[in-house]
């Protein structure tokens, strides 16, 4: 027999299998893709940075909580300063439907920023600002906790987000 | 003086044990479950806001 031949040949089920996963990483590919490139997702922590010693100087941290905002892709900008071991604003009522930049940073340590049972989820870094822009679609009550352990208090951090018609 | 004999007619039958069916059946098995969870993992994603 001809070694060649030998190395060449591939069974019937190896091409199916070989299609299958070339295949499906393809579609994987291109969703995180189009999510990406297309949407315009990104980290919630992307570049953006801040003094951590003026946070409460630095705008819009000034100013924490819900302000509406004009001639930008979203209607409302909901800024949140994390200390250990608290969040301010402590609640916040959103318009049921409104389209949202969640902005948020530390003045201290890192915490975390998570709005259970939604896509919200973010780590708060000292010196670095975190955002998500998601519009409020589901009314109901979201409790904010901080999953990152910042230190003898970090099971009290929490915050409300209410979002009512 | 006897040749040693070089030919026979017994042939010798080799088994084919090159059946892939149940790899077939293992590789889509797992194929399947890993685009089932990654599936729904996403449906969550795009269900929440």
């Amino acid at each position: 027999m001809i070694e060649g031949e030998q190395i060449m040949h591939m069974h019937k089920f190896e091409k199916i299998w070989l299609t299958f996963g070339i295949g499906a990483l393809i579609v994987f590919l291109t969703t995180v893709g189009v999510s990406a490139f297309y949407l315009g997702n990104k980290p919630p922590s992307c570049l953006t940075t801040i003094n951590v010693d003026k946070v409460d100087q630095t705008k819009p941290f000034d100013k924490p909580g819900l302000h509406k905002v004009e001639g930008k892709d979203w209607d409302y900008e909901l800024v949140y300063v994390a200390s250990a071991f608290s969040y301010n604003p402590v609640k916040v009522e959103v318009p049921l439907g409104a389209k949202v930049k969640v902005i948020a940073t530390t003045k201290d340590v890192v915490h975390g920023f998570e709005v259970a049972g939604t896509n919200i989820n973010m780590m708060l870094e000292p010196g670095y600002v975190s955002e998500y822009t998601t519009t409020f679609d589901k009314a109901g009550e979201y409790l904010i906790v901080c999953n990152e352990y910042c230190g003898a208090g970090h099971h009290l951090m929490s915050s409300m987000i209410e979002v009512k018609k | 003086m006897a040749k040693a004999e070089l030919k026979t007619n017994n042939k010798t039958e080799i088994e084919d044990s090159s059946s892939l069916k149940g790899t077939l059946a293992s590789v889509f098995l797992l194929g399947a479950f890993i685009v089932v969870t990654w599936v729904s993992v996403y449906y969550l994603f795009v269900e929440r806001f």
